[in-house]
């Protein structure tokens, strides 16, 4: 044991792991069995795949995955790109202090609560003096047109969070061999072509690795957000499965068919991970898992 | 005809470090020229300005005639191999050679031509679809130079293209550039902080110190007639022997060099040149290569402290009162003690010694006041 200092610090990770995630899976048994509290796990009887049943027929079912799988699949579509073309903008910046006052104004947003953030869209779309509609003339209630949920979810989204999704494209941006810019130069490449045949293949494996593990959470759209930003009238967009989860199981304390309803979920994700995985694996030799 | 021409070319950083101070330097068509020095003396940062890669503080930059401190790096017509080989390491060899012509929108067949013809002279067509991380360090120097080379450059730039082989493949390259540059026979401006590169490659070599030029000249002006203390240290391996508190005597109308003790009558061409410069006696620093002492004889004793035997040589690490000397001595016929502890006689030729003035450094014979105050030091000329 010459580095027993290293494998006691190891050891922290592994325990916090241990406990806070492979421990509680012991739980998932109960998306199995008629959980009730006073019998424990173990012995709650033993219902087989009825929650799963009463799950996929329930009439907000359809609906429900429409939503997720939309939401999240648009959310990737859109929020996926963007830090990549942010972090290849702020690379060009050549005044480190300006480059760094820019990184900060971006990041900022992330580190506002999801409650706050949600209570600035609230006001910013007011149809009463909110500032969308100042900027467009009109008075709409965007928070109760259904077909208005994703791009609001989704711009939001984008918002808070494309500066901070682009430090990790930054730090693979600055880790490139200065001299291949200076070879392109001297080639005859211009900014954009420098961009694009020395910056963009340089953060493709980042690219890949951040796209599989995306993807491999394309079923988990954030409960909270949706909650906040749900109304009655926008329920046919926003209806989600996260939401129903937590309705059903912290609202209507029904912890079995909840549980039944998120592990679906996880099965769904760990399924598209490795569909993800193995499609880019084979376009970009990148093979991550 | 593709000179290039330094009129007074000066970088100076943002946070006001001069990087390099008003180097002066003609560069003739076709010339093969070394810039050498240690880190940080400024060679690299004068390759960089003649690439356009930083920009000239002060001066003037000709390349063809051309007037070029604002062209851009593409318009220069000059082509560079970096240390780092800077090879793009998404595309294949072939694509690596072929991009700058692709750029340029050289129709393909003549970008294929010319890509398999420069890949045949370095001899890495068998290497065209492979990826530079698939190459040893080798192949892919030869790629860079062959990135280089498709594009048919007036002045072709080298930053230490060779420091980061190992040194049998080192030996093996420069040996292939100097080939090279028989066969496309264009103008070369090399950087290396090796001496032994500098003196093998170069027509012209530029010794740079503190971002100043401190001699130019050929290889062996330099080794013979180094114009300072700096110059003759840095040239020739292993380095040549300064003897501190050395005198210059004249004595009856004769020159005479009194290193430890032992007096030296100069030769005939040293008493000549330092009569033209008026040259009063006084304390100098006596400087000699290693090569030039001869062991087993003479007045000068040293100790010997450490012994390095090299197959045909030994090298002799002796203490000579205070002084360390290296004595270079060939290990056939060799009939004297040099065991580690031994004291040793040596003696040398007078016509061999340098004799470099004890304050500023400079070599009494052959430091011209007039070029180095030009900026572009070369050793002095004597018309006997």
């Amino acid at each position: 044991m010459d580095n027993w200092q290293l494998y006691l610090l190891l050891l922290i990770p592994v325990i916090i792991t241990v406990i806070y995630k492979y421990i509680p899976m012991y739980g998932i048994q109960i998306a199995f069995r008629d959980f009730k509290a006073t019998r424990g796990y173990a012995g709650s009887e033993f219902v087989g795949l009825e929650w799963f049943e009463r799950f996929f027929s329930a009439p907000t079912f359809g609906r429900m995955m429409k939503n997720t799988v939309l939401l999240s699949l648009y959310s990737l579509l859109w929020s996926f790109p963007i830090p990549i073309v942010l972090s290849l903008c702020i690379n060009q910046l050549r005044f480190h202090r300006y480059k760094r006052v820019v990184q900060t104004v971006l990041y900022a947003p992330h580190f506002i609560s999801t409650m706050v953030i949600c209570g600035m869209i609230r006001i910013f779309l007011s149809p009463s003096g909110g500032l969308i509609n100042l900027l467009l003339g009109s008075q709409v209630d965007f928070l109760t047109q259904s077909n208005a949920f994703r791009t609001i979810y989704i711009a939001s989204g984008i918002w808070q969070d494309a500066g901070w999704g682009c430090i990790i494209y930054l730090a693979t941006l600055s880790n490139i061999d200065t001299t291949l810019y200076e070879a392109a130069k001297v080639d005859g490449a211009s900014v954009f072509q420098r961009i694009m045949n020395v910056d963009v293949p340089a953060l493709l494996p980042m690219a890949i690795l951040m796209f599989i593990m995306s993807a491999g959470s394309l079923m988990n759209v954030g409960f909270e957000k949706v909650w906040l930003l749900q109304t009655d009238l926008n329920k046919a967009t926003s209806d989600v499965i996260a939401v129903y989860v937590y309705q059903q199981g912290i609202e209507n304390a029904k912890y079995s068919y909840s549980t039944a309803v998120g592990l679906f979920n996880t099965a769904i994700n760990l399924i598209l991970l490795f569909i993800v995985n193995k499609i880019s694996s084979k376009a970009s030799d990148v093979d991550f898992i | 005809m593709s000179e290039v021409i330094l009129k007074g070319l000066k970088k100076v950083y943002d946070n006001k470090v001069t990087a390099v101070h008003d180097v002066n330097l003609h560069i003739a068509d076709k010339e093969f020229i070394v810039l050498v020095g240690p880190s940080g003396c400024g060679k690299s940062t004068t390759l960089r300005m003649v690439a356009g890669l930083e920009e000239i503080s002060e001066g003037e930059l000709y390349i063809d005639g051309k007037l070029c401190n604002d062209v851009e790096p593409k318009d220069r017509d000059i082509a560079m191999v970096f240390q780092s080989y800077a090879l793009y390491p998404h595309m294949t060899v072939y694509e690596n050679m072929a991009f700058a012509l692709k750029l340029k929108k050289v129709p393909k067949d003549q970008i294929d031509k010319k890509v398999r013809e420069v890949a045949q002279i370095l001899d890495i067509t068998q290497y065209l679809e492979r990826r530079p991380k698939a190459l040893s360090g080798g192949q892919r120097q030869r790629v860079a130079i062959g990135r280089a080379m498709v594009r048919d450059p007036k002045v072709f730039l080298m930053d230490e293209p060779l420091s980061n082989l190992d040194a049998k493949l080192r030996n093996q390259m420069r040996a292939e550039i100097i080939k090279l540059r028989q066969r496309i026979n264009t103008t070369f401006m090399y950087v290396t902080h090796d001496q032994t590169e500098a003196m093998t490659l170069g027509d012209r070599i530029v010794i740079m110190k503190d971002g100043y030029v401190n001699q130019i000249g050929a290889p062996q002006d330099l080794f013979n007639k180094p114009v300072n203390l700096f110059v003759a240290g840095f040239i020739g391996m292993p380095v040549m022997n300064f003897f501190y508190n050395s005198k210059l005597l004249q004595e009856g109308g004769k020159y005479y060099a009194e290193i430890k003790g032992v007096k030296f009558e100069l030769s005939e061409f040293q008493q000549k040149a330092l009569s033209a410069n008026g040259q009063k006696p006084c304390e100098i620093v006596a400087g000699i290569r290693p090569n030039y002492l001869s062991v087993g004889s003479g007045d000068l004793k040293a100790k010997i402290e450490v012994n390095e035997m090299m197959g045909a040589e030994v090298h002799l690490h002796a203490n000579c009162q205070g002084d360390e000397v290296v004595m270079v001595i060939p290990t056939v016929g060799l009939k004297v003690d040099v065991s580690q502890g031994a004291e040793v006689s040596f003696n040398t030729k007078p016509e061999l010694i340098q004799l470099f003035d004890k304050e500023s450094g400079n070599n009494l014979i052959w430091y011209d006041e007039v070029s180095a105050r030009e900026n572009h030091p070369v050793s002095k000329c004597y018309k006997f």
